[in-house]
């Protein structure tokens, strides 16, 4: 038989010990409070979803397709496969579409996970928090998102949060103007992307008329509305498509700079996602992704709804439980419980004692981990319960007391406090 | 030592010629001895498999090198991208192409593409941005499925004129296809394999590069920009639809037919008609492979099907909820199910289990089977813990013990298993050949015809006692 690594892990998948899983918990916990106090509400969508909801034009990308979980449910004799929910965006785009009244603003929130091939030893499953906002809310909504997905990551204290900022009419004005077909323009995008810019060139060579070179928009990371107006100056005259594009990203910047918001101005920024028709954001701390996003108001009529107008971002939960700092011990150590004898009673009293001792709002552990790990209390000393008198045997600080009332017990830690 | 993988079927005759000509012929092999083992000069073996189960053999790492068609690579790629199958060399031979095709101008947007190379057809749907289609990997015959049961099919052929030949328009050449010599990544990394790749690869003579060439010298797919789509106008069905089974089962199912005094002109012993006429009025006949009746009479497409009861318990196990039913068992074509082993000293399952066990604790148990979900079934079933299924086309009985711990196999007689040396640990499910319908019967006209159908097939039954001494 052939020999496999030790590890039962399936490739591509991570376990979350206790300490991790508060860190997992206090980013979910912030991201959510704070869409709750902005009035958006929580939804969650299955894990498995029908695959041509993804595979339509417009939505997930052909290399992107290629990494997804899809195969033949159960009773899929049918033939039609299904697929483990690779994106989120398109799955709410999907619930707004069947749930939620074509044309009303809708304004959901989630923390779920996304699954997708990988073959560089990164993860497979990708834990998101995600938010969209869907309906005709204007230029405005694109600014709200922004605030929105600040505000969360705000309330995390992480260090030196970056927002990037761009429109995906900007690339597409440019490469369509420049004669490229529907699939050239998506490799050049790509390669784009992959820092490469020898496709300025190429393109630029097809686009006689400019007055300043395509480097100044892909190879310049801007920093703010002077930016922008430089842009205008230089290639709107050439490429008349930019003018929209290009108007709709200087009202957002404008936006945040009025708030003391810097964001900066990239030509592209969202990988592999065809369903970005306007404003594209992205949030970095200390120089790692933790977040993207963008305006997709094509989406929803392409996944079966009548056509409405929607953006979104979603929060990397890998990146942010890394990046945020240490969990504080918790101030108060719990008081150790235990039988006093090997018998059912004694253990039913210790039982009852940890009750009453927790209704009472003392930490108590019946059984202490032999591992302590990040996020769990130290001991204040030890309870010893039994069936008859005496009842109770607190030892701390070296002496031990009796005590036949529980309540007594209570007002002794109270007093020790 | 090496481990080379050689193909049987139509690749044989030049691969055993390329062998020749690069000093490291294998006569049996040549000569198309039934074995399926043979000993190499340098002290490597050589297997023998059915050309799709190579690429497969070779990714897994059980062999070093082999020669197959490369749209079996293909295929393998299409679904495991990051597999271990270096493709070395154009041999020059086994010249074919995969072609998109329809049965008319046009094809019904409902696309329910079917083909032997389901994954391509899959990557082709994918990188065409089909908004919605069915892929229906068939085991063979997918160039009779159009227009009734396919809209596009991918089938392998020559030219042009070869996919015309089944009355069939060719839509696009999706992938050029010749024998390759392939390698296994790790193999290649780690081992000297000089000998015979040195002699390999100076015998080999490739065909001309073609134009769409990948970064390996291996042609690439390439997909149409569309399709000619126009739906195909909706008319009810007139006529009750019968399939018939080719190959081993063909014979026991001309005798039950024989016996309901049924009669199917062109449905003779060593003749394929995939249309043939029957005198039952109201009934159209088509010859598939059993293995994919069951998907077809579950989707509708056929009214009553002549299968085997292995086949429709390896659909079940995969869909539970399928409309697929068992109509009439008809006693013929009787074989057993069983897990068969190699050098095995226990004599139960778990026996065996514990003992594979005992020499590596963590590894998983291979399962080799036509019938993979069955297979996968057996190994839930029998709590095999760590195990892992291995489709496979053919030539099974080599498969113990080198490349599989358990073959999951329909015996008879059991004169191949001794033949072999094979141990049957368990014979756990008896097979015959049975009549086959969807639960949702077809309604109107079609119903009486149905029922008279199935009351005429039921007399070429094989009485239970027949049966026992058949």
């Amino acid at each position: 038989m052939p020999d496999l690594a030790s590890t039962q892990l399936a490739r591509g998948m991570r376990d979350l010990l206790p300490e991790e899983m508060a860190r997992v918990r206090r980013v979910e916990s912030a991201f959510s409070q704070t869409c709750r106090a902005w009035g958006y509400g929580e939804i969650r969508t299955p894990v498995i979803e029908p695959l041509h909801l993804f595979t339509a034009a417009g939505t997930l990308s052909p290399q992107t397709l290629d990494r997804v979980y899809s195969f033949l449910d159960w009773d899929g004799w049918s033939g039609e496969r299904v697929v483990l929910r690779p994106d989120s965006t398109i799955a709410a785009a999907r619930l707004y579409a069947e749930r939620l009244d074509g044309g009303r603003i809708a304004k959901l929130f989630y923390s779920q996970p996304v699954l997708r091939f990988t073959d560089d030893g990164s993860s497979r499953e990708e834990w998101q928090c995600g938010v969209e906002l869907i309906g005709d809310t204007g230029r405005a909504g694109d600014v709200e998102l922004v605030s929105l997905a600040l505000e969360a990551l705000g309330a995390l204290a992480l260090p030196d949060v970056q927002v990037r900022l761009s429109h995906a009419g900007i690339v597409r004005g440019v490469l369509a103007a420049a004669g490229l077909a529907p699939e050239e323009q998506s490799a050049a995008y790509d390669r784009l992307l992959d820092g490469d810019l020898a496709v300025a060139d190429e393109v630029e060579a097809r686009l006689p008329q400019l007055a300043a070179p395509l480097r100044l928009l892909f190879e310049i990371e801007g920093e703010g509305s002077g930016y922008i107006a430089n842009l205008h100056a230089a290639l709107a005259g050439a490429v008349p498509g930019l003018r929209a594009p290009l108007d709709e990203l200087a009202f957002v910047v404008e936006s945040l700079e009025a708030r003391g918001i810097a964001p900066r101005i990239a030509a592209v920024l969202a990988r592999r996602f065809e369903y970005y028709s306007g404003i594209v954001m992205g949030f970095q701390s200390a120089g790692r992704r933790i977040g993207a996003g963008g305006r997709y108001d094509e989406l929803i009529g392409l996944v079966g709804g009548t056509r409405v107008p929607a953006s979104g971002f979603a929060l990397f939960v890998p990146p942010l439980i890394e990046l945020i700092a240490a969990e504080p011990e918790h101030s108060a150590p719990a008081l150790a419980v235990e039988a006093a004898s090997a018998t059912p009673r004694a253990a039913a009293a210790a039982y009852e004692a940890a009750r009453a001792l927790r209704a009472a709002g003392i930490d108590v552990e019946t059984i202490a981990p032999s591992v302590r790990t990040g996020g769990q209390t130290a001991r204040m000393g030890r309870l010893l319960c039994a069936d008859a008198a005496p009842r109770f045997v607190l030892e701390r600080d070296g002496a031990a007391t009796t005590f036949e009332r529980i309540a007594d017990v209570v007002a002794a830690l109270e007093r020790a406090r | 030592m090496t481990r080379i993988a050689l193909p049987t079927g139509d690749l044989r005759a030049d691969a055993a010629a390329l062998l020749d000509a690069a000093g490291a012929g294998i006569p049996d092999y040549a000569a198309g001895s039934r074995a399926l083992r043979f000993p190499l000069a340098d002290g490597g073996v050589a297997r023998v498999f059915r050309e799709k189960d190579i690429p497969v053999q070779v990714a897994l790492g059980n062999y070093d090198l082999g020669i197959c068609g490369l749209t079996w690579v293909e295929e393998l790629t299409q679904r495991f991208p990051g597999h271990d199958v270096v493709r070395l060399r154009d041999l020059g031979f086994g010249a074919t192409s995969l072609w998109l095709a329809a049965a008319g101008e046009t094809c019904d947007p409902s696309l329910r593409i079917v083909s032997e190379y389901g994954n391509i057809a899959v990557a082709v749907a994918r990188r065409m941005r089909l908004p919605r289609y069915r892929v229906f990997p068939v085991l063979g015959a997918a160039h009779a499925y159009p227009p009734e049961d396919a809209d596009v099919v991918l089938v392998a052929a020559g030219d042009e004129a070869e996919v015309e030949a089944h009355g069939l328009r060719p839509l696009w050449r999706v992938l050029d296809s010749s024998a390759w010599l392939i390698g296994n990544r790790r193999s290649l990394a780690a081992k000297d394999l000089s000998g015979v790749l040195a002699r390999l690869l100076a015998g080999a003579v490739p065909l001309a590069m073609r134009p769409q060439a990948g970064h390996d010298g291996a042609p690439a797919l390439s997909v149409p920009p569309s399709l000619p789509l126009r739906p195909a106008a909706a008319r009810p069905r007139s006529v009750l639809r019968l399939a018939l089974p080719d190959g081993h089962q063909q014979p026991d199912a001309i005798a039950v037919l024989e016996a309901a005094g049924v009669r199917v002109r062109g449905y003779d012993e060593g003749n394929i008609v995939r249309r043939p006429q029957t005198d039952v009025d109201g009934v159209e006949v088509k010859v598939i492979r059993p293995q994919d009746m069951t998907q077809q009479v579950a989707l509708g497409q056929f009214d009553l099907a002549i299968t085997g009861r292995d086949w429709v318990f390896d659909h079940l196990v995969r869909f539970p909820s399928s409309p697929v039913q068992q109509v009439i068992d008809l006693g013929r074509c009787r074989y057993g199910l069983a897990a068969i082993v190699k050098d095995v000293r226990a004599d139960t399952v778990a026996g065996a289990v514990r003992e594979w066990r005992t020499r590596s604790a963590a590894s998983p148990i291979r399962v080799a089977s036509e019938y993979a979900n069955i297979a996968d079934h057996f190994a839930r079933e029998r709590h095999l813990g760590r195990y892992s299924v291995i489709p496979i086309a053919g030539a099974s009985e080599g498969f113990v013990p080198d490349d599989a711990e358990i073959l999951i196999e329909g015996i008879d007689t059991g004169s191949s298993v001794r033949a072999n040396r094979l141990t049957v640990l368990e014979r756990f499910f008896e097979s015959t050949n049975c009549v086959i319908a969807n639960k949702q019967r077809p309604t109107g006209a079609l119903r009486p015809v149905f029922d008279a159908l199935v009351e005429r097939l039921g007399a070429g039954a094989l009485a239970p006692a027949a049966a026992r001494g058949a």
